[in-house]
């Protein structure tokens, strides 16, 4: 398919709202409700809340950054592109905020939970590629956005999305959806970014040394997340199968990447989330022409 | 085809905000009008075939329109990062790809009528003063300024495609007509956007009318110089222009700011 055709406001239209969105309601199947269990125990709604917060912090600045590179996108098939990002990311930040008020957050507490819950590191994450938009480094701020920032979103949804299949449908199928969106986005950052790249070698340490800070305030946030939700998961894992043993089955497994999340601990989460979404930056980086720089381990 | 402010204006506004400024909505709206309709037209619309001279002014005006979806689509994007709340971040977020969707049918349409490149040419094609008038409104963006960059974007611009796009399907082409119909109810929103914020500023602000005036007083000329050519171009009687800057009149109007 021509670049004119995959990033035009037309191709998305069809293949996103008119198609796997079709007939869903923030993102989810209309009516579906977050799980009794998980709203009857306050642990695993304080922890669903704190884990929600992150993504909307993320999605907020994928917002900020994809409508602040339209100005500086160089030509018009990237700019329709960024346009429909825009929206997708837009999109996002709705569904997870809904997300938080279907966990019980009050309206008018939506921006003070935001405030308290979120990770200064994922905050800090945000801001090394907001300071590229803001100067409207166009190369940076798609490496930024499209490749380390996606790619972050992308993985992590994924390995959201398997662990929650079966015991909340709802959010699964709400994080399918943004799937399909990183999907498109990560293709993006590859196809427009490389051939501005080849343009101008000069960029390139620069781009190398915000993508190392990047993934360092990533690794960072993953450490404080999985290090802090240890009790969380333990009583997730009772509550699911105090009801897999009511129901009179064993618990399903969820294997994503090798390793089965059900069982998995916090450290086991954390090594194959961060080892996923490093081996894909690699990969993504060297397509593009960038050599990945490995980060400080936090 | 006429506003209905008041319906807008009379909603809470806590309610109105979540009802209306989120994808759920507009994807709802827009789908009506979009599904079926690629490049916002059907497929079973001909092809018209046009005179040189019909063909040679509508794609002067189809350019002159690229303009000032461009104005908008960069003007609206870039007010995403300062909007003062969440649901106008997302409202801009969908306004974002209503403008590059507007951008991306005339280019199409411009396609039909021969233009090989449209994309490289429409701007040489298009109308000093709204290109003027685009410089303006950016470097109110650019400064972060809200009031006059909501004021210049969804109340100013708006109106006047509103109002151009409006006069304009009336001598259009069966197939061009379609278009800009599509086009007109998105624009119907973004008006309402500009409207139902400001009109609430005001409200609190009184004192941000005076401001408001000395934009419209500055941004007025090349508006309506804007008009003026666009008309002339499309051979529009002379008799009939004043309608289209009553049109656009009547929008500002509705803020108190038409004295």
């Amino acid at each position: 398919m021509e670049a004119r055709t995959a990033y035009s406001i037309q191709y998305w239209l069809e293949s996103c709202p008119q198609g796997y969105l079709k007939g869903t309601e923030y993102g989810h199947e209309r009516g579906a409700k977050e799980p009794d269990f998980l709203l009857e125990n306050p642990v695993l709604r304080d922890e669903a809340i704190g884990t929600t917060v992150q993504l909307v912090v993320g999605e907020r600045a994928a917002l900020a950054a994809s409508s602040g590179l339209i100005n500086a996108a160089p030509d018009a098939a990237s700019k329709d592109f960024l346009a429909t990002q825009t929206l997708d990311e837009a999109r996002h930040v709705e569904i997870f905020t809904q997300r938080l008020f279907d966990l019980g957050v009050k309206r008018d507490e939506l921006e003070s939970t935001i405030t308290r819950l979120a990770n200064p590191h994922l905050v800090r994450f945000a801001e090394i590629l907001l300071e590229k938009v803001d100067k409207k480094d166009f190369v940076a701020g798609v490496v930024g956005q499209n490749i380390v920032l996606e790619g972050l979103a992308f993985s992590t949804f994924e390995m959201m999305q398997t662990a929650n299949r079966d015991t909340n449908p709802k959010f699964a199928r709400t994080l399918s959806g943004t799937i399909a969106d990183e999907r498109r986005h990560v293709g993006f950052g590859e196809n427009r970014i490389g051939s501005l790249i080849r343009e101008q070698p000069e960029k390139k340490p620069e781009i190398e040394r915000m993508q190392k800070d990047m993934a360092y305030h990533m690794l960072a946030t993953f450490a404080d997340r999985f290090r802090g939700q240890a009790s969380a998961m333990r009583e997730a894992r009772r509550v699911v199968q105090e009801q897999a043993s009511r129901a009179g089955a064993a618990p399903k497994s969820h294997v994503w990447h090798g390793t089965d999340l059900s069982n998995a601990d916090a450290s086991e989460m954390e090594a194959v989330l961060a080892d996923t979404v490093l081996k894909e930056f690699k990969t993504r980086l060297a397509r593009i022409g960038l050599e990945y720089q490995s980060p400080e381990r936090p | 085809m006429s506003l209905d402010p008041g319906e807008l204006h009379g909603r809470d506004h806590a309610a109105f905000l979540r009802e209306v400024h989120s994808f759920e909505f507009w994807f709802q709206s827009v789908e009506g009008y979009l599904h079926g309709h690629p490049h916002g037209v059907s497929p079973d619309a001909p092809i018209p075939e046009l005179d040189a001279a019909r063909r040679q002014a509508l794609i002067a005006t189809l350019s002159t329109y690229c303009v000032g979806e461009v104005a908008a689509l960069e003007g609206s994007s870039g007010m995403i990062g300062f909007a003062p709340n969440r649901p106008a971040k997302i409202f801009l977020a969908t306004q974002v790809v209503d403008e590059a969707r507007h951008l991306e049918v005339m280019l199409h349409r411009l396609g039909e009528l021969g233009v090989e490149d449209a994309e490289a040419s429409f701007e040489a094609q298009s109308n000093p003063h709204l290109l003027a008038f685009r410089d303006r409104l950016l470097r109110y963006v650019a400064a972060k300024d809200w009031l006059a960059s909501v004021f210049a974007q969804n109340v100013i611009l708006e109106s006047m495609e509103f109002a151009a796009f409006h006069t304009h399907m009336r001598t259009a082409d069966p197939r061009t007509a379609q278009m800009l119909g599509g086009v007109l109810k998105d624009e119907r929103r973004h008006i309402g956007f500009g409207e139902n914020d400001l009109g609430r500023h005001l409200a609190r602000h009184p004192e941000a009318r005076l401001r408001l005036r000395e934009i419209k007083r500055e941004l007025d000329p090349l508006v309506l110089a804007s008009f003026e050519d666009s008309l002339e171009q499309l051979g529009l009687p002379r008799s009939e222009r004043p309608e289209v800057g009553r049109l656009y009149l009547e929008s500002v109007a509705r803020l108190g700011l038409d004295t």
